[in-house]
């Protein structure tokens, strides 16, 4: 008799009930909720690997998937206000928690507009992103208190990871010399990396993503290379590789290959995760500046 | 112009027509003809339009493939003919110069890659005196009349030096001292031994200067001596209205 | 100083500037000859079809060797001979005139090539990767492309005297048995050799460009063939450098610029030339009263 009630009472438990349906905006917080909440969470990204949550057009698609959320994960600070939007018309009026509450925001010029913006990038500071995972478990509990004690302990794990992370980081960026701490990229969210870690980030001079390029702009982008003395170059992304490996060429500089800054690279790629994006841009930016 | 004679006599050639066929789309425009150019021969070619005297000519000169029957061409090489096709043919607005139109008369000499040697030079002047057009080398052709392009086609065919030439209406719309100039010059061909064969209209021309005629038309074929076979009988079987060249009363 | 700093100092300091300029040379010497004689033989538009002509040979590229660019350009150089040399072949053998026989295969091939490209499920822009800019010249692209210009000319050269006969009087050369065809075959095979050379080292805009529009211009300057390629080639010559230093001073995107620049001569050619323009017609020089001399022999 009481074997059976201890069967009843397993049973019972709605401990393995359907997993929590977690609706991330882009990659990066999917991964983090994925690591904290681990099998407890259903997550669905919804900008996914190598996609842009900045230009981000959502679908009918993607409003079904938060109407039957149980948690909406947000970065805020600018980057994907469209999931107010979305939300609004999805009828969606559950929990919602912004990652980088009690971050401190940076502001950035984002390209032609000379007029300042807040540079929505924070996760790109390891810190942030400790409190990123912070602000994300702490909603887990509020929506899912049975499975919080799996969540403080994922969480516990997590946090140290991250610290011993921001700790390497800082190391290897210290070895190096402070003057040769300059990278030029044609990505612009490295505001908090470089704030955090004391590293300069230049923009390409001359070039820009959706132009064609000019004698001129060439021209002026290997002038600032040579002017500023620079040999960490990561602008893989901006121009036809051939045009990329003249500039290298002019410049005697080789390319410093490719970094994930605004989202991650799809399972079996060099960052898909958080920590391993760190892991990848990390030892290039090293490397390269080294050469400087 | 100048009197001055640009070739030697040469050995002409002797064409045999036997059953000759041709056709254009099935439909014979030649058919089942047969007859003898002679060697040194001198014929006109009459008949009224669409009668297949272009077609015998374009196959006479290689450039149509018979449907049946022959045509034997002895007494010189297979290339040693100089076709004058109808006018059409050739791209006025080309920019060339008459020199270089008519340096191509020396291909047999040349080739496709010779240099045009210093003999050649002086022939070509010579070939353009000799049809009236002294000093227009370097004349681009699209400037020339009607009749002065047709003379640079006669020096072209002058500096061939062909043993049979052929005229398709070498005569079609141009002025009487032309026609009388390159008629005269007809005449030195044949006169140096070259068989010459001509497309005309004017019957009045061929009367007078043509021994030889062959009729083609679908009511009536006829070929041989001119004044045998220019009858009125045969010129209203072939479709002529009877008139003052005709010689119909 | 500032126009030192403008217009010379550009080639001075900077390597792919110079690459660049010698790239419009040796693409001026090979184009500029080969578009005066697509020019005269109303063949025009052949470059523009071309390019789409050799998707099929770029498609079967890549599926067998991936995102090689040689490969690819060599595929593309075999597709582009095929079309060049059918429609040649068919616009001899048949009624179909050039314009109609090339239409037909290009617009066949390209077909073709969209349903390589798209049974492989592949979303990769074929042509965009194919398609270089002239400010990424290398040096073994610009090998090429002056290999290319030098083996044009040569080629040309050679058969100078039965390619124009064949333009302009088709029937006098076959009649003394100069065989046309052959001819005009490797005439086809030097178009599509400079296209695609051009294609992969510049563009297709620009070696089109090039091609075509210094042609087009010149026709209206010259009045004979050799010095209408003499004009063209000067045309597209200037064209590059000009559009280069505008690029580099205004800071335009390279081709267009190039382009664009030879489009203003050939406006001004329009306006201005002097065999066939509209200045001669509607402010004709006064006419001669006596006949003027003619030359001496």
């Amino acid at each position: 008799m009481r074997f059976l009630a201890a069967l009843f009472l397993l049973m019972g438990t709605p401990a393995e009930a359907a997993p929590l349906k977690v609706v991330a905006s882009f990659s990066i917080l999917g991964d983090i909720v994925h690591q904290i909440a681990g099998d407890h969470a259903e997550v669905t990204v919804l900008v996914g690997p190598n996609g842009d949550a900045h230009t981000f057009d959502p679908s009918p698609a993607d409003a079904a998937k938060l109407a039957g959320a149980a948690l909406v994960v947000s970065n805020g600070l600018g980057l994907d206000g469209w999931l107010d939007r979305l939300s609004a018309s999805a009828g969606y009026a559950g929990p919602r928690v912004v990652a980088s509450q009690g971050t401190t925001p940076r502001t950035m010029v984002e390209g032609e507009n000379p007029k300042p913006i807040t540079d929505p990038h924070a996760w790109q500071d390891a810190r942030n992103g400790l409190l990123y995972a912070l602000n994300i478990t702490a909603a887990l509990v509020k929506a899912d208190p049975a499975n919080a004690a799996d969540y403080e302990r994922h969480m516990q794990a997590y946090g140290m990871t991250l610290a011993m992370l921001d700790k390497t980081i800082r190391e290897k960026i210290a070895a190096i010399p402070k003057a040769k701490r300059r990278v030029i990229t044609s990505h612009d969210a490295f505001g908090y990396f470089g704030a955090a870690y004391g590293v300069t980030f230049l923009a390409p001079e001359g070039l820009s993503t959706d132009q064609e390029a000019s004698a001129g702009g060439v021209a002026r982008l290997i002038d600032q290379i040579r002017r500023e003395n620079i040999r960490a170059i990561f602008i893989e992304t901006m121009a036809d590789p051939r045009l990329i490996q003249t500039i290298a060429s002019e410049t005697g500089v080789e390319m410093g290959g490719a970094l994930y800054s605004d989202a991650l690279s799809p399972p079996g790629g060099p960052a898909a995760c958080y920590l391993c994006m760190f892991e990848n841009n990390v030892p290039k930016l090293v490397a390269a500046m080294a050469k400087n | 112009m100048d009197g001055q004679t640009v070739q030697a006599a040469k050995p002409g050639a002797a064409i045999a027509i036997r059953d000759l066929t041709v056709s254009y789309n099935r439909v014979p425009a030649v058919h089942h003809l047969s007859g003898d150019f002679g060697a040194g021969s001198l014929t006109a070619i009459v008949g009224p339009n669409g009668a297949g005297k272009s077609t015998l000519l374009n196959a006479i000169a290689g450039a149509l493939k018979p449907d049946g029957g022959s045509i034997a061409i002895s007494g010189i090489a297979r290339r040693d003919i100089a076709y004058l096709p109808q006018r059409a043919n050739v791209d006025q607005s080309f920019p060339i110069s008459v020199l270089d139109t008519i340096s191509l008369g020396l291909w047999h000499e040349t080739g496709a890659f010779g240099a045009i040697s210093g003999t050649g030079q002086l022939r070509m002047l010579a070939a353009l005196a000799r049809v009236g057009l002294k000093g227009l080398g370097p004349r681009p052709i699209g400037s020339l009349s009607v009749g002065q392009f047709q003379r640079v086609l006669f020096a072209r065919l002058l500096l061939q030096d062909a043993g049979l030439i052929l005229l398709d209406e070498p005569f079609a719309g141009l002025d009487t001292p032309t026609t009388t100039d390159l008629m005269h010059l007809i005449g030195e061909w044949n006169g140096q031994g070259r068989t010459v064969a001509a497309v005309l209209h004017d019957l009045g021309q061929v009367k007078q200067m043509f021994p030889r005629t062959l009729l083609l038309s679908r009511g009536c074929t006829a070929w041989g001596a001119t004044q045998l076979v220019l009858t009125p009988d045969n010129l209203a079987a072939a479709g002529y209205a009877p008139g003052p060249w005709t010689g119909a009363r | 100083m500032g126009l030192y700093h403008s217009l010379i100092e550009p080639f001075v300091a900077y390597g792919f500037m110079r690459r660049a300029l010698a790239a419009s040379l040796a693409l001026a010497l090979g184009c500029g000859p080969i578009g005066v004689l697509l020019v005269l033989r109303r063949m025009s538009l052949m470059g523009d079809a071309m390019s789409h002509a050799i998707l099929p040979g770029a498609a079967i590229a890549f599926l067998l060797a991936g995102l090689s660019l040689p490969a690819m350009a060599f595929g593309g150089l075999i597709a582009g001979l095929c079309v060049a040399l059918l429609a040649g072949l068919v616009s001899r053998a048949t009624q179909l005139k050039e314009d109609a026989s090339l239409a037909g295969f290009y617009l066949t091939s390209l077909a073709l090539g969209v349903l390589i490209v798209s049974a492989r499920g592949s979303n990769v822009d074929l042509l965009h990767v194919l398609f270089g800019t002239i400010l990424s010249v290398d040096g073994p692209a610009l090998a090429l492309v002056a290999a290319i210009s030098s083996l044009t000319l040569l080629t040309l050269a050679v058969i100078w005297r039965p390619l124009i006969a064949e333009c302009f009087d088709p029937g006098f050369l076959r009649a003394v048995g100069g065989g046309g065809s052959a001819y005009h075959i490797i005439f086809l095979a030097l178009v599509v050799l400079n296209l695609v050379a051009g294609f992969q080292s510049l563009g297709t805009l620009m070696a089109v460009g090039m091609m075509m529009l210094p042609a087009a211009a010149a026709r209206l300057w010259a009045r004979d063939v050799w010095s209408m390629m003499l004009v063209a080639v000067a045309i597209a010559f200037g064209s590059g450098l000009i559009g280069l230093l505008a690029s580099y001073n205004f800071n335009t995107a390279s081709g267009p610029s190039i382009i664009l620049t030879a489009g203003l001569a050939y406006l001004g050619s329009i306006a201005l030339g002097g065999n066939g323009g509209l200045l001669p017609r509607y402010f004709p020089r006064p006419h001669y009263h006596t006949l003027p001399p003619e030359p001496a022999e």
